[in-house]
């Protein structure tokens, strides 16, 4: 607790800093040119001085704590009679610790009752420690700086140096993000394909995680089904459902409509795709789901289900609709002008034209734009969560109950389980294929688009 | 030449059925959007008819129960509103930091494409992918405490911050070199220029940008119920660290309850969602059109 308001402390002591070093450098300030920088950057500079070092040594001494507080509780005449061994010793540890923050608990052990004192005591002393050093710190920041309050002191290159740190440091964040979730990925699928092989993983086509284990650890974990189930709701029916009306709009909205309808019409459409997937999946299983199963069992099959792959699919679909109809409008708009207008010339009409010029033309745009959505529909998650159901079918029948990769992952990652059994890192391994076919398709369509304005341009 | 060839009986068919495929096809585009708009109809129609009776002061100031009378979502609200605090506060400032390095400072370098090819990349990752990051980095390898907004908060950033980004760099590509060569021209230095004169015009564009990207990050559900959000959350959370639910996964955990009443307040918790929505969504074009300047 005490580390906590240190920081408050640093922060305040940062406040005083600047306006000390401003006023002192108003001080200097004896006519035109007189300063090399503005008083307000020797505050800044003093800031910096005081804030940088001071947090560095709280992150340092938040981070060895620990270690310090352990090795004090060990020396306790207490933590003699620790057991031996170190799984059993952590959790008596872990124990005291909690009952050191909130003494009214009751102990489940009564070793981590006696031990909780001495762990509070530990945690005082080295919390005070700290906090004195990273006083300490600051202050030694603050005064250093304070003596460079000169006129000749370049504060404003220091301190715009030190901006400069601060945006490379925010633009790496991305790469910092890309890596943890590369590494992560393969970390835990690695820990996973250590019990499965990985060929066992892609070709096999039998999925029962629940009853994996022993001998038939290397059959359960078969995800073509999965792969497939993804592919048919997300490539195949939400595809006959978004080409078709995502294209005949943009086509209506960007050579039909006048600007003022489309100034309506666009917005409108747009609404699709800002409605929060949750809403979608809670439509998909209330709504269109009971549809098309009563429909199934209309058309004479035994016992349709109510989750299936049309529902999901098609909901889906009108998910990706104004996607769709924007990456198409991006590629009409970029066909040049005079190829229209060449065949409206020759006689055509407007349909003919594009029809038989436009839409070529732009096809490239229009594939990219589809793979985009592609890639956008394979890695959605609540619709086919809430309607597509568990059962993990080869089939190609649309009425079928299907499962998908994203439903398997959080199917396995939101029950009750210890961490590190096969079942719950399969679902790293399923995120790392996911990762890998969305960004591929990201990357061969982003590079088509490319060449495909350079063509034009 | 009384009877010229396009005149004959013949070519007029032609024409008429030229013309009549050109109405059709229209009228296909037509159809497309109003199909398209028809089932946005359907889906508000329907929620508002199930969900209207359930909105009530209870309702709106009750926390989850078991009982669908008594349950309400203000808990679920808070959650959201500390994930979002959490959210913003992160992504706010490094997305921008990030788009002022990338547009105005950035030395033309291999590293640098590839940050921003990953940027570009990270925008189209599966919402799903960040939950396993959070799940994998966050609560395994650091330690913090499961179900939070803290941990919520921090997975949404990072899954928001491509996105302000990159519209925070369209804002500021957009201010015109002719600010930049008078600031220079005066004696500003290249820093004073962006943080005095280009980052405070291209602002509206950048807050545009970062109210649709945190009104996606409150509709998620995905990467929430990887790092365990789904908790049954009777008392509103106190602070970032205590365990908490948002509306979405309310909706999630509500529709999957037997009890037919909850089927009420599943429609009621998607229409205050759908209002949230909407009313950030409208800010973000109020502040378009308010603050849009043409050059």
């Amino acid at each position: 607790m005490i580390l906590t308001g240190v920081l408050l402390a640093v922060l305040g002591l940062g406040l005083v800093g600047w306006f000390a070093a401003r006023g002192r450098a108003r001080l200097l300030h004896t006519g035109r040119g007189s300063l090399q920088s503005m008083p307000v950057y020797h505050g800044w500079h003093m800031l910096l001085w005081i804030l940088v070092p001071a947090l560095i040594a709280w992150g340092a001494w938040m981070a060895i704590m620990p270690g310090l507080v352990d090795g004090a509780v060990m020396a306790d005449p207490a933590a003699a009679q620790l057991p031996a061994d170190s799984m059993s010793r952590a959790s008596i540890l872990a124990e005291a610790k909690a009952l050191a923050d909130n003494p009214g608990q009751a102990a489940f052990n009564p070793l981590s009752q006696s031990l909780s004192e001495p762990v509070r005591a530990a945690h005082q002393r080295f919390g005070l420690i700290g906090a004195v050093l990273v006083l300490i710190v600051a202050f030694a920041g603050g005064g250093w700086a304070f003596t460079k309050v000169r006129a000749n002191f370049p504060a404003r290159s220091r301190v715009e140096r030190a901006v400069m740190v601060v945006l490379l440091l925010a633009s790496l964040m991305a790469i910092l993000t890309t890596f943890g979730i590369v590494g992560s990925l393969v970390f835990e699928a690695g820990l996973f394909f250590k019990d499965v092989s990985p060929i066992a993983f892609l070709t096999g086509t039998h999925w029962a995680p629940g009853n994996a284990r022993g001998a038939n650890l290397q059959d359960s974990f078969g995800a073509v089904p999965l792969f497939w189930g993804t592919i048919y709701i997300g490539a195949i029916i939400a595809m006959i459902v978004a080409i078709p009306l995502g294209l005949m709009s943009a086509i209506y909205l960007t050579q039909y409509a006048t600007s003022n309808v489309r100034k309506w019409l666009k917005p409108m459409l747009e609404i699709l795709a800002g409605i929060p997937t949750v809403v979608y999946g809670y439509f998909a299983a209330l709504t269109v789901a009971p549809i098309f199963r009563d429909f199934a069992a209309a058309i004479g099959m035994a016992n349709p289900s109510t989750e299936s792959a049309l529902a999901a699919g098609v909901v889906m679909g009108v998910m990706i609709i104004p996607f769709v109809s924007s990456m198409a409008d991006d590629a009409l708009a970029a066909v040049p002008r005079a190829m229209s207008d060449g065949s409206l010339a020759l006689g055509a009409t407007k349909s003919e034209t594009i029809k038989k010029v436009l839409l070529p033309a732009a096809l490239p745009g229009i594939v990219a734009g589809v793979m985009l959505a592609i890639s956008r529909a394979i890695g959605e998650t609540m619709i086919v969560v809430m309607a597509a159901g568990a059962a993990a079918n080869l089939s190609l029948n649309p009425f079928a109950s299907m499962t998908t990769v994203t439903y398997q992952i959080v199917q396995m990652l939101t029950g009750d389980q210890e961490f590190n059994s096969p079942k719950t890192l399969s679902a790293f391994a399923l995120g790392l294929v996911l990762f890998i076919v969305t960004l591929v398709l990201n990357i061969i369509a982003l590079r088509v688009v490319k060449r495909f304005r350079e063509a034009y341009e | 030449m009384s009877n010229a060839r396009w005149q004959t009986p013949e070519a007029a068919r032609r024409i008429a059925r030229r013309n009549a495929a050109e109405r059709r096809f229209k009228l296909i585009g037509l159809g497309a959007i109003a199909l398209s708009l028809a089932f946005l109809a359907l889906l508000l129609v329907i929620m508002l008819k199930n969900g209207l009776s359930g909105l009530s002061w209870t309702f709106l100031t009750g926390s989850d129960s078991t009982d669908p009378s008594v349950a309400g979502v203000w808990g679920a609200t808070k959650g959201s509103l500390l994930t979002m605090l959490v959210t913003l506060l992160l992504s706010f400032p490094m997305g921008v930091l990030a788009a002022v390095y990338l547009e105005e400072f950035a030395p033309r370098a291999r590293w640098i494409e590839w940050i921003e090819v990953s940027i570009n990349n990270l925008a189209a990752v599966p919402s799903i992918i960040f939950g396993l990051l959070g799940l994998a980095v966050f609560i395994n390898t650091i330690g913090m405490p499961r179900s939070s907004p803290l941990v919520g908060g921090l997975t949404l950033a990072l899954m928001t911050m491509p996105v302000i980004v990159i519209s925070g760099r369209n804002a500021i590509k957009a201010v015109p070199p002719s600010i930049r060569d008078a600031a220079l021209a005066v004696g500003a230095s290249k820093v004073q220029t962006v943080f005095h004169h280009v980052l405070p015009l291209a602002l509206p564009g950048i807050l545009t940008g970062t109210i649709i990207g945190m009104a996606r990050a409150l509709g998620e559900t995905a990467p929430l119920l990887m790092i365990g959000m789904r908790a049954f959350v009777v008392t509103p959370p106190g602070g970032i660290t205590d365990p908490a639910s948002v509306l979405p996964m309310q909706i999630f955990l509500w529709s999957d309850e037997i009890n037919s009443g909850f089927i009420r307040n599943t429609s009621a918790a998607i229409i205050v969602l759908l209002v949230f929505l909407l009313a950030m969504n409208g800010l973000a074009i109020y502040l378009r059109n308010k603050f849009e300047v043409r050059w």
